[in-house]
């Protein structure tokens, strides 16, 4: 603890005369009515594939991707419906199957809980994270004003994994996914 | 890292004469970042984002002790074990214990400024640990053996074909191989280290005091990688980095990739709260290291402690048109840049550092560009201004600037000065002996004096502007 002390130590010797700065209050956003164009259209430009479909349509695009795979890994809170494929291992899953926490529509990202798991989200290529239609937050403000209670660890994903560190070129799926899909489920 | 900021002048001089592709690769991927930047600005209420991100800041730093104490509790309630470090020691200290009680033989780390400052892969090799760093451009400086060049885009200084010429004799790939190519086999090699190490190192951009939340920013996803298989996870987080609040991030996380990248948010963002909890995947045990490591030093200085509110977006790296011509290395410390030459002699001591603040046209395109209107040209004079008091700076700068001055204060001189020099233009000779001029003359033609005074020529233009 000796480190601990002289360093509060000096800090507070350092802050003794200093002004106190003020925080200010959070900011009030203007709202979109509904986020859900907004959140498909910030996809689309971060380079994932969005779509909007009820069940029914969520699985024949689950179903699509799947074709000619050997099987996929799943998140935990994926329904036993969303399962077509026989569940393999993340690492050897050419599909990972994610159920997203919320979504947030000003980044066109999904936030994915330690809950639904952690190796599903990242080792398979492509990512196929469900979304519930009323979980689409407006802003990042909002979403974490209700999830105060944050899981040990809350992925946010915005697209594809990439790195231009080769020349300035951009490359896809790095380490993680190079490609994410969302289904937003009506 | 040993800092090497006192040799800036040669190095730079060095650089640009030896590498002059690093000048070429420098400059073309700071103005990409920076156009990305100008348009991300461009989309939002730039100011008042700003404004509100440097008073968040200032209020975290006016009450520092009360927020660190309140983020230690959190974490530990958390399940995280907190640690504090006054520098290098303390850290290497936890990391030996760590690497002997876990018995690591292979550590992943993120990407992170702080680990560098600590030293911290020399000191894990040194234990027999194989350390990868798993950021694609800081995998390819680690291959290099060099530092990083830039605080976000670590390898950005390295050609295409400078990177196949590493591959084809590291991994004998094609000479010519396609980036695509060369990715793929930095996958697999650290796709098998992140499955097979036992600790995953990283750094933080920011530590939500009320949650005890830590929260990391990357594009690639070997962040999520390294802090998520390994069954230990040590974060090193410098005290700088807490913010009050968990909606904070709201305004911050946008905010700094937005300056870095000119992204709405990076592709990924973790946000780690602690171990994994029951039937949870994870890692088992979680570390978080408090560093000061020369921070509580500048937060005394009354003049330069707004350096603190950095968050190492990179994004005055970008716009700075001297950083352009030689990327980071040159600047002989782990922050390059205009906020290097403005943090390193806060760090470091400005003997150590001298040089730096004087590396910058004090052209403001830095404080213009930085998301916390940290006051970066205001700072490089005061760091200046304490090398003249200090005698750091050499005796003819103290002399010619106290000349110049007497010839700019009084218009009758400045006018028979400027004429006498046009009548007399310096021969090439004589410059190569003058002071300050030699620099400045190598790899440049001869200085000519315009034919024609510049007050002459102002004349003109108001004449014309009022006649016309």
């Amino acid at each position: 603890m000796e480190a601990r002390a002289r360093i509060l130590a000096r800090i507070r010797k350092a802050l003794k005369e200093r002004p106190k700065a003020l925080l200010p209050e959070l900011p009030h956003h203007a709202l979109p009515a509904d986020p859900l164009d907004l959140f498909l259209r910030r996809l689309a430009e971060n380079g994932a594939e969005g779509r909007l479909l009820d069940q029914e349509g969520a699985l024949a695009l689950l179903r699509e991707l799947a074709q000619g795979l050997p099987g996929a890994a799943y998140g935990r809170g994926v329904p036993e419906g969303f399962r077509p494929l026989p569940e393999l291992p993340p690492e050897e899953a050419p599909l990972g199957v994610s159920w997203a926490l919320f979504a947030v529509a000003e980044t066109g990202s999904v936030a994915l809980s330690s809950e639904d798991g952690r190796k599903a989200q990242l080792l398979p290529p492509t990512h196929l994270v469900l979304v519930e239609r009323e979980r689409v937050y407006p802003t990042l403000l909002e979403a974490f004003q209700d999830h105060k209670a944050l899981p040990s660890a809350l992925g946010l994903h915005s697209g594809p994994s990439k790195s231009a560190d080769i020349g300035q070129v951009m490359v896809k799926g790095v380490h993680g996914p190079g490609r994410l899909w969302v289904v937003v489920l009506t | 890292m040993r800092a090497k900021a006192k040799r800036y002048p040669k190095e730079a001089a060095r650089l640009l004469r030896e590498r002059p592709s690093v000048r070429e690769a420098v400059t073309g991927a700071t103005l990409h970042f920076e156009r990305n930047r100008l348009r991300a600005y461009g989309e939002i209420d730039t100011e008042a984002w700003r404004e509100r991100a440097r008073r968040v800041k200032d209020h975290v730093l006016t009450h520092l002790d009360h927020y660190l104490e309140l983020a230690e509790g959190r974490l530990r309630e958390n399940g995280v074990q907190v640690h504090w470090a006054e520098g290098p020691e303390e850290a290497h200290r936890l990391l030996r214990e760590v690497v002997a009680r876990h018995g690591v033989r292979r550590a992943v780390k993120a990407k992170s400024m702080l680990t560098e400052e600590l030293g911290v892969n020399p000191l894990l090799e040194s234990l027999g640990v194989e350390v990868y760093e798993t950021d694609l451009g800081e995998y390819l400086i680690q291959l290099l053996g060099e530092p990083p060049s830039h605080i976000v885009g670590p390898a950005i200084h390295l050609t295409l074909k400078e990177i196949q010429e590493l591959f084809h004799g590291r991994f004998g790939t094609p000479p010519d191989a396609p980036p695509e190519a060369l990715a793929q086999v930095a996958r697999r090699v650290l796709r098998e280290a992140f499955l097979t190490a036992e600790l995953g190192i990283s750094g933080a951009n920011f530590l939500v005091a009320e949650t005890g939340t830590l929260a990391l920013m990357e594009n690639e996803g070997n962040i999520r990688l390294s802090t998520s298989l390994p069954k230990v996870h040590v974060a090193f987080v410098g005290i700088e980095k807490l913010l009050p609040r968990l909606q904070d991030l709201a305004l911050f996380l946008p905010l700094t990739a937005r300056a870095a990248t000119g992204q709405r948010l990076s592709t990924f963002v973790s946000l780690l709260q602690g171990p994994a909890r029951e039937g949870e995947e994870g890692p088992e045990e979680v570390h978080v290291v408090l560093v000061d490591h020369g921070r509580t030093a500048l937060l005394a200085d009354p003049e330069a402690w707004e350096v603190l509110r950095c968050l190492r977006c990179g994004a005055c790296l970008n716009a700075c048109p001297v950083y352009r011509q030689t990327g980071g290395h040159p600047y002989g410390y782990v922050y390059s840049g205009p906020i290097g030459a403005v943090l390193d002699p806060g760090l470091l001591g400005l003997e150590e550092a001298y040089p730096l603040p004087y590396a910058s046209t004090l052209c403001g395109a830095c404080q213009e560009a930085c998301p916390v209107k940290i006051p970066i040209p205001r700072l490089l004079l005061t760091w200046r201004h304490r090398a003249v008091e200090e005698g750091l700076a050499p005796a003819w700068e103290r002399g010619a600037i106290g000349a110049f001055a007497r010839v700019m204060g009084s218009p009758a001189l400045y006018r028979l000065l400027s004429k006498a020099l046009r009548g007399l233009p310096l021969p090439q000779e004589l410059q190569v002996y003058l002071p300050v001029l030699k620099a400045w003359a190598e790899g440049r033609g001869p200085l000519r004096p315009s034919p024609r005074p510049f007050h002459e020529l102002w004349k003109e233009i108001k004449e014309e502007a009022r006649g016309g």
